[in-house]
């Protein structure tokens, strides 16, 4: 479909724009019978130069109208020529010339005109004068109707800025203000919590300080009360030692004192004190004596040993002997 | 749709409920420039308590952990910062926690750029405000003791001596463990006063156990330096070294090295010490501090036999103390306890 010729839209701009495809003028021609169609394409229009107005005339490169124009001029065409069939088939002509008869055209008006298609033509030329510019159109001033009235808009009466900036100003104001109260509102309060939390704080410290110094103080005590009660216990396990040494002393020193005659007495019983001369008698020679005594003794034991044997044999034999004499004589008597 | 957006380096923000989670899903999608400026208008946004625990509570903290080794440090800045604002609130705090955050964090600790360490070390000085994150940061203490003998910048030196007191309050073993004393000892005596506040108070933290008061005493400088801050001008930072010398005195040789130092005549100048501008509320409030900490010293240093005829001397003063009318409860009851220790015979 062709687009619309003419184009009036908002611009993003906000301004109001139009714009119409150039159109050519209607073709208004009496003599002209060929009838064009009522749309003058100025690519056809004879009257419109195309091409250098300096050089030879070259075909135009778009010299074809749109597909779709090209069809719609015929589709017209076509319209034009139905309509106009139409119109024939319903207007009432004048009815056929009987036989014999033919109808001609004829002028009926007073003075006879020569008709023919070829229409007289004569070139004329002409040519504007050189303008003058334009005088100005006079201002139209119509005639005056109805009453004067004037009125004028002077400075400051629509707009009085500084009635005007009042309500402005005061939120502003107001607003600002609000917000710094609030905002030291909130400073004081966080100051007030800073304040009393150092103040905690302090107190904090000193109580600390305090409880420590109390625990201090007590463990002081505590450890001074130990130390004296382990002194104490050293004194009393020093006293009870001097004690058991005094005793043992006194008793060592008992005991001690009947030792060295004891001593002495056990050594002279026991022989450690001794006579040389006599420890050698009774050494040397008292054994060698013994000794002589002992073998002589001995001696005599074995002369006697045998003597007794000696005796013991005898008196066997006799025995014997008068055993045998015994039997003997027994035999002998019976 | 007028166009260009008004401050290019923030992203714009949707509507209402809208907002958090689409900054948050355009900043896993989106390039290095657009997650940039989506961060910077979280961080604007967060400061509003109801964003904040719509962003707490959406669980998009476990996608954060991509966010943080970005190649982009000021990425990563920005990323710490808006952990460091969460952080301000308890919610934020336990979320952090609970999202398993901690170690990639403590990755940026080494991080090239000094802003992102600097946030990395604000969200840890948050976090330690909660005992389980205290507790959670315990491990982390000798690699903060370690960056603070590196660590020149003052601002990042208090927030690590703030994250190592809250720490050590809850446990001091590995502060102490990490020689902490004698890093804190050479701290006390820098030109700023804030940092010897901070100082002295992680020395209080730190010398609460046994452990610590023994090591404060062996180390042979810190104690003079303490006796020292004691004239300072500045009340907290006397306050904070008075409670040193406190914590210190309670074992027997602490008293003695004090005593040898003769700590006794400068605590009772700072007892008897009346300022002209007493009567304002806070000032009064940091001098109860001092004196708290001054009369329990007071009363450790009396139970030794050298402290206690010193004390003896100067028993009226006490018992005057005791009987003003301005003093309150605290200061009555430590007054009487000193007392009591001190006219204690065995």
């Amino acid at each position: 479909k062709m687009a619309f010729a003419s184009h009036s839209h908002r611009d993003p701009s906000g301004t109001y724009t139009f714009s119409s495809r150039p159109r050519a003028v209607e073709n208004r021609s009496k003599h002209s019978e060929t009838t064009k169609r009522h749309y003058g394409n100025i690519m056809y229009d004879r009257r419109v130069v195309r091409g250098n107005t300096y050089a030879k005339h070259i075909l135009p490169t778009t010299a074809q109208p749109d597909p779709a124009e090209i069809r719609r001029q015929q589709a017209n065409r076509r319209r034009a020529i139905a309509r106009k069939q139409a119109r024939e088939q319903f207007r009432p002509n004048t009815p056929e010339a009987l036989e014999g008869r033919k109808h001609t055209d004829v002028q009926t008006e007073l003075y006879l005109e020569e008709l023919s298609n070829i229409i007289a033509t004569t070139d004329i030329e002409c040519q504007t004068d050189p303008f003058l510019d334009r005088p100005a159109t006079p201002l139209f001033i119509p005639a005056k109707s109805g009453k004067d009235v004037e009125t004028q808009i002077e400075e400051g009466e629509l707009f009085d800025f500084d009635i005007e900036v009042q309500p402005v100003l005061e939120v502003l104001v107001g607003k600002t203000i609000e917000q710094s109260l609030l905002e030291v509102m909130e400073e004081e309060e966080l100051a007030c919590l800073k304040a009393q939390q150092r103040a905690f704080e302090e107190l904090r410290n000193n109580e600390l300080a305090e409880v420590q110094r109390l625990q201090e103080m007590e463990r002081r005590h505590n450890e001074e009360k130990e130390r004296r009660i382990a002194q104490q216990r050293e004194v009393l396990r020093k006293e009870k030692e001097i004690a058991e040494k005094i005793a043992a002393r006194a008793y060592t020193q008992q005991y001690l004192a009947g030792l060295l005659p004891a001593v002495f007495t056990s050594l002279r019983r026991h022989g450690y004190f001794y006579n040389p001369v006599e420890k050698d008698i009774e050494t040397n020679f008292f054994p060698w004596l013994m000794d002589e005594v002992n073998n002589r003794v001995e001696r005599r034991y074995t002369a006697r040993e045998i003597l007794d044997t000696m005796i013991y044999d005898v008196t066997q034999k006799r025995l014997e002997r008068f055993n045998e004499e015994e039997t003997q004589p027994e035999k002998s008597d019976s | 749709m007028a166009g260009a957006l008004t401050d290019p380096t923030r992203a714009p923000v949707a509507f209402g409920r809208r907002a958090v989670p689409q900054l948050f899903g355009e900043l896993l999608r989106a390039g290095a420039a657009a997650r940039l400026r989506a961060l910077t208008s979280l961080c604007d946004l967060v400061h509003e308590p109801e964003r904040l625990h719509q962003a707490v509570t959406g669980g998009y903290l476990k996608q954060l952990k991509v966010l943080f080794r970005d190649e982009d440090p000021s990425v990563r800045a920005k990323i710490c910062e808006l952990l460091h604002l969460l952080t301000s609130h308890s919610i934020g705090r336990q979320a952090v926690l609970a999202s398993s955050l901690l170690p990639p964090l403590c990755q940026l600790l080494d991080d090239s750029s000094f802003s992102c360490r600097r946030n990395v070390h604000q969200v840890l000085s948050h976090l330690a405000l909660l005992p389980a994150g205290a507790e959670a940061l315990l491990s982390l203490v000798p690699k903060l003791m370690l960056k603070l003998t590196k660590e020149e910048d003052e601002e990042v030196q208090l927030l690590l001596l703030s994250t190592l007191t809250h720490c050590s309050r809850l446990d001091a073993l590995p502060g102490l463990a990490s020689d902490g004393v004698s890093l804190l000892g050479r701290k006390l005596s820098h030109r700023s006063s804030i940092i010897r506040r901070d100082a002295a108070a992680a020395m209080m933290a730190l010398s609460v156990p046994m452990d610590g008061k023994r090591q404060v005493c062996e180390d042979a400088e810190v104690l003079p330096v303490l006796v020292g801050l004691l004239q300072d001008k500045d009340v907290e930072v006397q306050a904070n070294a008075a409670g040193v010398i406190m914590n210190t005195v309670i074992i027997t040789t602490g008293k003695q090295r004090c005593l040898d130092l003769d700590v006794l005549p400068v605590l009772l100048g700072l007892l008897s010490e009346k300022h002209g501008d007493d009567d304002e509320e806070e000032m009064k409030k940091r001098r109860k501090a001092l004196i708290m900490y001054v009369l329990r010293a007071l009363t450790s240093l009396a139970e030794a036999p050298n402290g206690r005829r010193l004390l003896l001397e100067q028993l009226p003063l006490l018992e005057k103390k005791a009987e003003a009318a301005e003093v309150d409860q605290d200061i009555r009851r430590a007054t009487q306890t000193a007392i009591q220790v001190i006219t204690w015979t065995p």
